[in-house]
């Protein structure tokens, strides 16, 4: 329970931190952060909409205000007004965060069901013909940009063979079918980099397993191949896939907001690039923020699954 | 180590490409041509025209041009400012070394892309945007690297040395440090391209990155999105350009950080399948428990086959115990591997092994398997790795009942457990089989491991130096209980071990190894009292008996891939002639047991 206690409480802190980075990055940069943001190629902008913009920002107030003010409205979930419409941000996030934690899970779901057997296939037929295609596909796809990836799996199942949608979405009360039809190609956009480097990780962690001496006891009692396998071998070999899957959660984040884009999924990518194009900058800031707590959340599950699957860690 | 030289070609083309754009005889990559917009192909357009009209190949090129200069000096700069901050925060400690590791971290919290879109949002698209961005992004790995290499390079001789002569700081930073981590920083720095041109490509797809008419990778695909029904081979030509990068990158990145970060990089040397001798030898006329006849080990290794394990023959009697002897690296626990069945895959067992009347090495691995853990226990060297960390040691003994009995039902087996554990000395039995390894003494663990191989009662007990890892005091402990459960079972017992005074203590028989082979073998009493092989002799004297100083063995086992010609102990050995290194001496009956030495009637009594 310590353990668990003390990883929230340090999962908290660095969500405190980058609040506190986010806040500061608007005054970071050098010159008046209204005229910044209001400004456009190179002319001056209107003094008034200027005032305006600090005003509604409360960047007249002392910026120690300004930090405090902010702070408290985090702590109510209040993130504050887009610019541009003055729709609350922290209403917008709640109808699309759903629908980006969907396909997050559909994607890493995906992932797992295929890169998790094909690794530990590959690793048990070392240097056959499975584990070097397998190989090669796994480096194509890490090679592969996820847009680039998006873009061609529309070209190829919506454009060419005319099979699947080519994007958009459909509520799953509404229609359950539809919905998962639309899913699919997302998903499997989203899955290509988390399966690779699942396969990766799983084939590399489970060679390491096998030339173990707990194995070769195993093996010593006369265990079925199979239960050496599942109990001794891949049960081990999950720690390390935990960590890598952990550490990558990043870039996968990163990932969905070009897949979104790509199949027009309404998730938080639409708000957000359209508050980036349109320099909507609580809108940005209440999304990144709602992100990075996102990843500072599965970072932390991760953690707890890592001490459930290794019980040298709660524990020490 | 993977192939450089590939990759390496690879990029370099796309490098040189990039960089001659302004050279090429291409035209001009922003010039709009309404009249032939997505023309498949013109004199002077190979790959066509996109949706304004523009030549696509020349925008290719261009495209690399734009993508590679934001990557490097995206990649330059964080490496410059990331190796100087990680240099100050491992060298002055404190409030830099603070400083710089913790933020590193906290930029690792943010996921790189939203990041980068809060920065767009502050400062407008652009390529200084992204260059900015992208730095930001991959300084935290250069702090890293250059941080913990500067930690274990500060403690390292050379590094003490040149202090200690008085060098300033800066000049030791630059002069010493900086060509040690160069390897470690140019895998990170090729790491942070093949990454930035990703970020760079995915920015510009979104609209926010590379700003048109600029030509850029991502800004093309995003353009051929929209006329895909007509003109798909316009969305292909920057899908293929960047994935071909990027996969030639990632390529270039693994192998070079297979050839300067050799702490990352993992060598398997791949071994042949060799052929297995044929046992040839017929069974003998009345079982014993165990009958060791001709038996070798042959590992194929990339130097040549060796044979670690060599024309080993012995008996176990039920009831009984052997000793098998040697200093480390003499071939004993292959030995007993072999007998298992239990060998790694590049090595096989060649000869014969009869257990109960049943040859083992020509056994379906099947069958072997339901020997082994059953009929045939083992013990092994180290108890600490040994054991699944994962899971309950209780529930470890158990999953050996239930691989030969499960007929007993999961409840019982953990019961039965429970009981083993008592049975070997564990002192809250109950408590113990819900430990997790890493939870219980070395010797607590050799217990768990004694118990889980009686599990099933065998018939024949395996012992693998299973003191050798164990504190001293604990050692006598697990040997006692050994030949406690020895007695009571009636089980045979080999015992391998790197002690003599183990031997005394419990044997009946011994076999001395020596590089691979049997170079005397005896019943205990007689060896002891008067050891032929002056290997034996040597073993003894380095037994410490209270009353002479026990003398070491001067020089080390030769390894299996350079034996001497003629006898193999004749290097290590004070009484060797001439016609030791001549020829290698066979194994011969002398009083009663079987000593492989030439001079072994002319030695002193």
């Amino acid at each position: 329970m310590l353990f668990v206690a003390r990883r929230v409480a340090v999962s908290l802190i660095l969500l405190w931190v980058i609040a506190t980075i986010v806040f500061l990055s608007l005054h970071l940069v050098p010159g008046d952060p209204a005229e910044l943001l209001l400004s456009t190629g190179g002319a001056a902008p209107d003094a008034a909409l200027v005032e305006e913009l600090r005003e509604q920002l409360g960047l007249n107030r002392p910026l120690w205000d300004q930090y405090v003010a902010f702070l408290q409205g985090l702590a109510r979930l209040d993130l504050g007004r887009s610019l541009v419409d003055e729709f609350p941000v922290a209403r917008e996030i709640a109808t699309r965060l759903p629908r980006t934690l969907e396909l997050i899970l559909a994607g890493t779901l995906i992932a797992v069901v295929i890169g998790i057997p094909a690794g530990n296939y590959a690793a048990r037929h070392q240097g056959g013909a499975f584990d070097r295609i397998a190989g090669w596909v796994a480096a194509l796809l890490q090679a592969v940009p996820v847009f680039v990836l998006g873009t061609l799996l529309v070209l190829l199942f919506a454009q060419t063979l005319r099979l699947m949608p080519a994007g958009g979405y459909v509520p799953f009360a509404q229609d359950p079918v539809r919905h998962l039809v639309l899913l699919a190609l997302p998903a499997v956009a989203i899955a290509k980099g988390i399966a690779a480097i699942v396969f990766r990780m799983t084939r590399a962690s489970v060679l390491d397993q096998m030339a173990r001496d707990h194995v070769r006891t195993a093996r010593a009692k006369g265990l079925a191949p199979h239960l050496v396998q599942r109990r001794h071998v891949l049960r081990n070999a999950m720690i390390p896939v935990t960590t890598v899957l952990g550490l990558q959660i990043g870039s996968l984040l990163g990932g969905t907001v070009l897949v979104e884009y790509v199949f027009n999924w309404p998730g938080l990518s639409t708000p957000l690039l359209r508050a980036v194009e349109g320099r909507d900058y609580p809108m940005v800031v209440g999304i990144v923020l709602t992100v990075s707590a996102l990843f500072l959340l599965i970072n932390l599950i991760m953690d707890l699954l890592y001490a459930v699957l290794d019980p040298r860690i709660a524990r020490s | 180590m993977r192939p450089l030289l590939l990759p390496g070609i690879g990029v370099g083309l796309i490098l040189l490409l990039a960089m001659a754009a302004p050279l090429l005889p291409l035209a001009d990559p922003v010039t709009q041509d309404t009249v032939n917009r997505l023309a498949a192909r013109l004199p002077g357009s190979p790959l066509g025209r996109d949706e304004f009209g523009r030549d696509v190949l020349s925008r290719l090129i261009w495209g690399a041009q734009a993508s590679l200069q934001v990557a490097f000096a995206a990649s330059a700069i964080a490496c410059l400012v990331g190796v100087t901050l990680g240099l100050l925060g491992g060298w002055l400690r404190g409030v830099a070394e603070f400083a710089a590791v913790r933020f590193a971290d906290v930029l690792l919290c943010f996921p790189p892309i939203l990041l980068a879109l809060l920065v767009v949002t502050l400062l407008g698209p652009g390529t200084g945007t992204l260059i900015f961005v992208l730095s930001i992004l991959y300084l935290p790995n250069f702090i890293r690297v250059t941080y913990a290499e500067v930690l274990s390079a500060r403690n390292q001789d050379y590094v003490q040395a040149v202090r200690a002569l008085g060098a300033p700081t800066p000049r030791l930073l630059g002069l010493t440090l900086l060509p040690n981590i160069a390897g470690p920083l140019l895998v990170q720095f090729s790491l942070a391209v093949a990454s930035a041109v990703i970020l760079e490509s995915g920015l510009s797809f979104l609209g926010l990155g590379v700003v048109p008419p600029t030509p850029s990778w991502g800004l093309m695909i995003r353009g051929a999105r929209a006329t895909m029904d007509v003109a798909p081979t316009l969305l292909l030509w920057p899908c293929l350009a960047l994935s071909l990068t990027i996969l030639l990158m990632n390529l270039l990145c693994d192998a070079l950080r297979d050839a300067l970060d050799p702490r990352a990089a993992a060598v398997q040397p791949r071994l042949r399948a060799i052929d297995r001798l044929l046992p040839g030898l017929a069974p003998p006329p009345q079982p014993a428990l165990l009958e060791v006849r001709g038996l070798s080990v042959e590992i194929a290794t990339p130097k040549g086959m060796v044979r670690p394990v060599e024309d080993l023959s012995f008996t176990v009697r039920a009831g009984a115990t052997l000793a098998i002897v040697g200093e480390s690296g003499s071939g004993k626990s292959l030995t007993a591997t072999a007998i298992m069945g239990l060998l790694p895959p590049a090595a096989r067992a060649a000869g014969a092994a009869w257990f109960e009347g049943r040859e083992l090495l020509s056994l379906p691995e099947e069958q072997r398997r339901k020997l082994r853990g059953g009929p045939m226990a083992m013990v092994f060297q180290d108890p600490m790795s040994s054991l699944n960390p994962v899971h309950r040691v209780g529930d470890q003994v158990a999953e050996a009942i239930l691989a030969h009995r499960p007929e007993v039902g999961a409840a019982a087996a953990r019961a039965e457990a429970v009981a083993l554990l008592r049975r070997v000395g564990i002192a809250d039995p109950d408590r113990g089989a819900r430990a997790y390894p890493h939870e219980l003494s070395g010797g607590m663990k050799q217990r768990v491991m004694i118990a889980m191989a009686l599990a099933n009662t065998p018939r024949l007990l395996i012992a693998d130096e299973p003191t050798t890892a164990l504190d001293v005091t604990v050692q006598a402990a697990i040997l006692d209980l050994l030949a406690k459960l020895r007695a009571e079972a009636g089980m045979g017992l080999v015992l391998i071990t790197h002690s003599l005074g183990v031997v005394a203590e419990v044997a009946d028989e011994v076999v001395v190894m020596y590089a691979a082979q049997i170079v005397e073998s005896g019943r205990v009493a007689e060896v002891f009292a008067r050891p032929l092989h002056p290997y034996t002799r040597a073993l003894l004297a380095a037994v410490p008996d209270g009353e002479h100083e026990p003398e070491g063995i001067p020089g080390v086992v030769p390894r299996p891939d350079s034996w001497p010609p003629g006898c193999r102990f004749a290097p290590r050995c004070t009484f060797a002639t001439e016609a030791c290194n001549q020829a290698p001496p066979a194994l011969e009956p002398a009083l009663g047991r079987a000593v492989r030495c030439l001079r072994w009637r002319d030695l002193p009594a």
